[in-house]
């Protein structure tokens, strides 16, 4: 076995061990040292040097940004997870003649699905979903990222929270979670705009909340503009919009003149 | 998608050609004819360095495709070519000599003349054309890809204006050869490349032609982020082939499309699809496939007209019963279509679109109850949608309550007795919006009114000379070629 291979498969078992441990101070720096080690093997991405070892560089590289993904999301660092899948993106979608593919793909690509819908990054949501294959749908770990963002797209929010209890993967409790925070500001709009008033019970349903103290907490902190009494919620409802009073003439001889201009050019 | 398949059709047609040709000695003739007028323009054209010369030995070479033949390919190079040059070797081992049937025909053409005495490059650029073109409608995809790459070499080293509307052809089936061979990833950087140089040499129709080929190859591989990095980056200019511009819109209103910038895509492909030549039937009905479903995301429902239009009937019937279920808002209805013409979404590459339309469907029929009803418990709301789900009611209430925020209906709903009230429309004459929708179609009149006149297109320096009777009547005639080659061009290059 090369030196340098064994060096990255011992440091690696370390990382692992204290992954196990939940030791993820000692994880963060094992990682950094790999990632160094990584650069020396030409056989990894971009520039896919047919070496000898190829194949096993290549996985090995592959399982370390593999965890590396997890590990950013124990750590709940959004922005370390963004950097790490990028750098194994290459990994599933280059090396597919090389090494067999990796089981963990899908959950991966699950979990930066439902990153991008928390994120609120819908475009790229979808700009993901165009280059997986028409398999990889039924994936229950893509296909869970999928209904989510229907039923978020649709409205049907009490959905998204009955996903919560059936995640494909431990992994995914941390971002359902601030996707249920999401949820619930929505909600809040919706209601907002939908009803006069709701009673406290009912509307800590709505909400998800389990005391009434939660409740009147939430609404202090986003929405001082509701007002609770007898025993209900108030939205105060923004004012209606009234039909036009007065004729708006500044926008309106703007426009005329405009057009005359652009007349006399074609007489 | 559709180039390869018209492109497959057209040889299948043209494969049949050469023998009977042959037998017809009057057509080769003609076009052993047509051969030379095209070797004189490019001559001309070379020296007196005037590019629209070349354009139209471009167009003349798309009529002849058909006719073309060994023999007559050879017997061309051997007249064009001087016989011991490095060009002429090269080019000649393109053209196998097996078939020997129709050779001796035309190997009397070159003794007539003499051979040319040096190799100009316009002139060599073309015979690689005429060859890439032959080995294309022959199906010898191996051979036109080692042709069209050496050519490429060869380009490099050329920098003329008169050779970038050759080496754009060059380009565009130095791309289509590798398509067909499945292969598009492997000449991805080399195309990155040729743009490269393109922009240096400002040859803007190069950039143009390899910009479209660049986005055509990452989209053939659903790449929608970097197609949409390089174009957003790539410099833009005042487009010079039609053709190439309905390309770029047709691609931009995809990548638009699958980023949900629906209005800009729906501009883009309704543009791609007017602005395409009638000829263009197969590239026509990808851009009215992707019209309709980007205006169904809009909440918009395509006319009847759009789907009844001359030849493409069939092609989007699934489009067709597809509106009708948006448009009715039955999720059932909407289901079983989706599942019966699975098969041709998934190859159209608009499933995810599709999935995404269930939304629309549930807003419409929405809609449609909320303007029904004045008065509607929720638990009929969710019948009437046909939501599957364990709790229909207070899904259609989360649901409900996400229209009414969005501005799709106007109502409340009472929580209490689980009811939507739906509330009276106001009298909209009463707003300004008839103002703004009269304001902005006058401006969308007034627009089509200034394009047009920017469109307008003068001969360069026509207002200097005043041309003599002669030269005239030289314009015209070509003039007229002109319009009549525009048709078949039109033809071959979708």
């Amino acid at each position: 076995m090369d030196p340098q291979l064994r060096e990255v498969a011992q440091l690696f078992e370390r990382f692992k061990a204290a992954f196990v441990r939940k030791d993820f101070n000692t994880c963060a720096t094992l990682l950094t040292q790999l990632k160094v080690l990584l650069t020396k093997f030409p056989s990894l991405p971009p520039s896919f040097q047919p070496t000898p070892n190829a194949s096993e560089e290549l996985t090995i590289a592959r399982q370390i940004y593999e965890h590396a993904v997890v590990l950013s999301v124990k750590i709940e660092d959004q922005e370390a997870f963004e950097r790490d899948f990028s750098q194994l993106k290459p990994y599933y979608t280059d090396t597919c003649n090389i090494i067999p593919s990796s089981p963990e793909e899908y959950p991966i690509l699950g979990l930066n699905l439902l990153r991008l819908l928390v994120q609120n990054r819908i475009a790229e949501f979808h700009t993901e979903l165009e280059l997986l294959p028409p398999s990889a749908l039924e994936n229950p770990c893509i296909n869970h990222a999928v209904e989510l963002e229907q039923s978020f797209m649709e409205g049907a929010y009490n959905r998204i929270f009955n996903a919560r209890q059936a995640v494909p993967h431990e992994t995914y409790v941390y971002f359902m979670d601030l996707l249920a925070k999401t949820v619930r500001d929505e909600i809040a709009g919706c209601s907002e705009k939908a009803y006069d008033y709701l009673t406290i019970n009912d509307a800590k349903k709505m909400f998800m909340f389990s005391s009434d103290q939660e409740l009147s907490q939430y609404i202090s902190e986003e929405h001082p503009e509701w007002e609770i009494r007898d025993g209900c919620v108030f939205f105060q409802k923004a004012k209606e919009s009234q039909p036009w009073k007065e004729i708006p003439s500044f926008q309106l001889i703007n426009q005329t003149l405009s057009y005359a201009r652009e007349l006399e050019r074609i007489v | 998608m559709k180039k390869p398949s018209a492109a497959d059709s057209e040889a299948t047609q043209v494969s049949t050609a050469p023998s009977a040709t042959t037998t017809t000695t009057t057509t080769t003739t003609t076009t052993t004819t047509n051969l030379k007028e095209i070797q004189s323009l490019i001559e001309t054209g070379a020296y007196s360095k005037e590019v629209r010369r070349i354009s139209r030995a471009v167009r003349l070479t798309i009529v002849l495709r058909r006719q073309l033949s060994y023999g007559l390919i050879s017997g061309f190079f051997s007249r064009v070519l001087p016989v011991n040059s490095e060009a002429y070797k090269r080019l000649v081992s393109y053209v196998p000599k097996d078939s020997g049937s129709d050779e001796m025909d035309v190997d009397a053409a070159p003794t007539t003349q003499p051979p040319a005495k040096h190799v100009l490059p316009e002139m060599e650029i073309y015979c690689y054309f005429l060859v890439l073109l032959f080995l294309i409608d022959q199906k010898n995809y191996d051979l036109a890809k080692v042709c069209a790459s050496d050519c490429i070499t060869r380009l490099k080293n050329i920098n003329k204006r008169t050779v970038d509307v050759l080496a754009s052809r060059i380009y565009f089936y130095y791309s289509l050869v590798h398509e067909l061979t499945n292969s598009l990833a492997d000449i991805r950087g080399n195309l990155l490349a040729l743009h490269r140089m393109a922009t240096l040499r400002h040859d803007e129709l190069g950039q143009e032609t390899l910009l479209n080929l660049l986005l055509r190859n990452y989209l053939h591989y659903n790449l929608y982020d970097q197609a949409e990095k390089l174009r957003s980056k790539a410099p833009r200019f005042e487009a010079h082939s039609n053709q190439q511009f309905c390309r770029y819109l047709f691609y931009l209103g995809k990548i638009r499309t699958i980023q949900l910038e629906y209005t800009d895509a729906k501009e883009s492909l309704l543009q791609a699809a007017r602005k395409a030549p009638s000829t263009a039937r197969g590239f026509r009905i990808q851009c009215n496939k992707w019209a309709v479903i980007v205006r169904l995301l809009l909440g918009e429902i395509p006319e009847r007209t759009v789907f009844m239009q001359k030849g493409m009937k069939t092609a989007l019937t699934p489009y067709f019963e597809l509106t009708n279920a948006v448009r009715v808002g039955d999720l059932e209805l909407f289901r079983t279509v989706a599942d019966k013409f699975a098969s041709t979404f998934a190859s159209d590459g608009t499933r995810n679109l599709i999935v995404r339309l269930r939304h629309n469907v549930i807003r419409t029929g929405l809609r449609n109850i909320s303007i029904a009803y004045s008065r509607i418990s929720l638990a009929d709301v969710a019948t009437k949608l046909h939501l599957n789900s364990d709790t229909p009611a207070a899904d259609a209430e989360s649901i409900v309550s996400k229209a009414i925020r969005d501005g799709a209906i106007d109502a409340t709903i009472d929580h209490a007795n689980g009811w939507m009230v739906s509330k009276e429309t106001g009298d909209v004459y009463s707003t300004n919006e008839p103002q703004a929708a009269f304001n902005s179609r006058i401006v969308f009149c007034l627009n089509i009114h200034n394009e047009a006149v920017k469109a307008l297109r003068f001969p360069p320096n026509s207002h200097k000379e005043k041309e003599s009777a002669e030269k005239r009547r030289e314009r015209q005639q070509q003039e007229q070629e002109l319009a009549k080659h525009m048709a078949e061009e039109d033809d071959d290059e979708f």
